[in-house]
């Protein structure tokens, strides 16, 4: 047994104290809309979302950011996170992917890793940043930390469905165990991508992010 | 004023107006209106500091069935410090199976201030043609001294023109780009969206991000340009002047 496949799982577990809890990403307002009315429609926007826009814009970052820091270069680090918070479409997604990201930076600090010191009130901290820099750390192999990294966002989307669409927890169990085998394909169309292959937009993502900023009534931050 | 200008092709830039004394009103013209696999249509646009201008094109450009070749529009615009810019072209067309890559460069200097918008319309839904088999690339890349401000790469297909993720089944992409706008007069752009159900705005530091879905042309364009009326005041100091080419 390798050390690394529990370190993976502290990091993907909801329990880990960086608020994702209180982000939907425009789900909110998709499902005020009646975009999202059930579990069909719950799948569909999340193959799209994973297969279109995580798969070629947080992946192959995700990816780039790792060696990164492996190598010890830190203006790669700031130039990989930049991008991806620039791919951020809207004002929430990227107030939520900074938060996130300086939250679990300090945690990392916290836990003794000195180089997260420096970047827990960098501006171009974001999510990804932490995440890679905990998964060098912590030797967990590149590709099964962006597994990982999928894997924690598609889950906390399916959370997100079952509060709001709503969805039951069997159905919602369902829905994760379908889309699972997405991440795979995910993994590997996002370890293929050239740099200028990187990116992908979702116009639906955008305007339901968008319009959340001014929910009239909502529970969630994004 | 226009100071010089190239062309290469046939794709013009006749000469400008200036209907409100101070800024240059320039039409970008390309008379066979269609682009075809193979072609390759470029735009570098470059703005002295503390100049004005605003560039509008004539007519739609419109992208045909391709039977392989990629047709290619680069758009690069250099705008200098304290300059201001307007890019607001008509939409594009891409009709069924056409084959093209969009690239959209914004610089800015740290005083500069730009409004842009696109307008892509997927298929002549008019004429009841869909669009299944043709594919577009549209990345839009605005920089800020060198930094990114927004980084966009959407491609359009049969799959993601009919997805919930996607356009939703409507033919029409419309998006707007102002710099530079703060939190205080955002409220003003939401007010000017409020009847809109597909459309929603986000401000990214000081860059104003619109965009909307919808399934009719002209619909779209008179909030384009309810939205270009209420932000110009606040972006270029003066009131909306439209060009005159968009009354015909």
């Amino acid at each position: 047994m390798e050390l690394y496949r529990l370190h993976l799982l502290q990091l993907t577990s909801p329990s880990l104290p960086i608020g994702l809890y209180s982000y939907s990403q425009g789900m909110e307002k998709a499902v005020e809309d009646g975009w999202l009315k059930d579990e069909r429609a719950v799948t569909d926007w999340l193959a799209g979302l994973l297969d279109c826009c995580m798969a070629r814009t947080d992946a192959p970052i995700l990816g780039r950011l790792y060696d990164a820091w492996v190598e010890a270069n830190e203006s790669a680090v700031a130039h990989w996170s930049d991008d991806l918070l620039a791919f951020r479409e809207t004002d929430e997604l990227r107030a939520e992917d900074r938060r996130a990201g300086l939250a679990l930076m300090r945690l990392l600090s916290a836990m003794e890793s000195s180089r997260a010191k420096t970047w827990s009130c960098h501006q171009s901290t974001c999510l990804a940043t932490a995440f890679s820099l905990a998964g060098v750390e912590r030797r967990i192999p590149k590709a099964e930390l962006i597994a990982g990294y999928l894997w924690s966002w598609l889950e906390h989307q399916v959370v997100c469905a079952v509060k709001l669409v709503p969805l039951g927890q069997t159905a919602g169990q369902r829905l994760l165990a379908r889309l699972l085998p997405r991440i795979v394909g995910a993994l590997d169309q996002a370890l293929r991508l050239d740099d200028a292959e990187i990116g992908g937009s979702s116009p639906a993502w955008a305007l339901a992010s968008s319009r959340h900023e001014t929910q009239y009534c909502r529970l969630f931050r994004s | 004023m226009l100071a010089e200008r190239f062309h290469s092709g046939p794709l013009f830039v006749q000469r400008p107006f200036y209907p409100e004394q101070q800024v240059c009103h320039t039409y970008l013209l390309h008379p066979p209106g269609g682009i075809v696999g193979g072609d390759e249509l470029r735009f570098e646009v470059t703005s002295a500091a503390d100049s004005a201008a605003l560039l509008t094109t004539p007519a739609a450009a419109k992208y045909y069935r391709s039977g392989g070749l990629l047709a290619r529009q680069i758009v690069n615009l250099q705008i200098g410090d304290r300059a201001a810019l307007e890019w607001l072209p008509q939409e594009s067309i891409l009709f069924e199976g056409a084959h093209m890559h969009s690239t959209l460069k914004v610089r800015l200097a740290k005083h500069s201030r730009f409004i842009g918008w696109d307008t892509i319309c997927l298929g002549r839904p008019a004429c009841n043609e869909a669009f299944g088999t043709g594919n577009g690339l549209f990345e839009v890349r605005i920089d800020r001294q060198g930094r990114p401000l927004l980084l966009e790469r959407f491609q359009a297909n049969g799959e993601s023109a009919n997805a919930g993720w996607g356009l939703r089944g409507m033919p029409i992409l419309a998006s707007l780009w102002a710099y530079p706008l703060s939190r205080p007069e955002l409220p003003l752009i939401q007010s000017v969206l409020e009847q809109q159900d597909l459309w929603g705005c986000t401000l990214l530091g000081d860059l104003l991000v619109c965009r909307g879905i919808g399934a009719k042309a002209g619909a779209m364009r008179h909030v384009l340009i309810s939205l270009w009326e209420a932000i110009r005041p606040i972006v270029c100091g003066r009131k909306a002047c439209p060009p005159r080419i968009w009354a015909t």
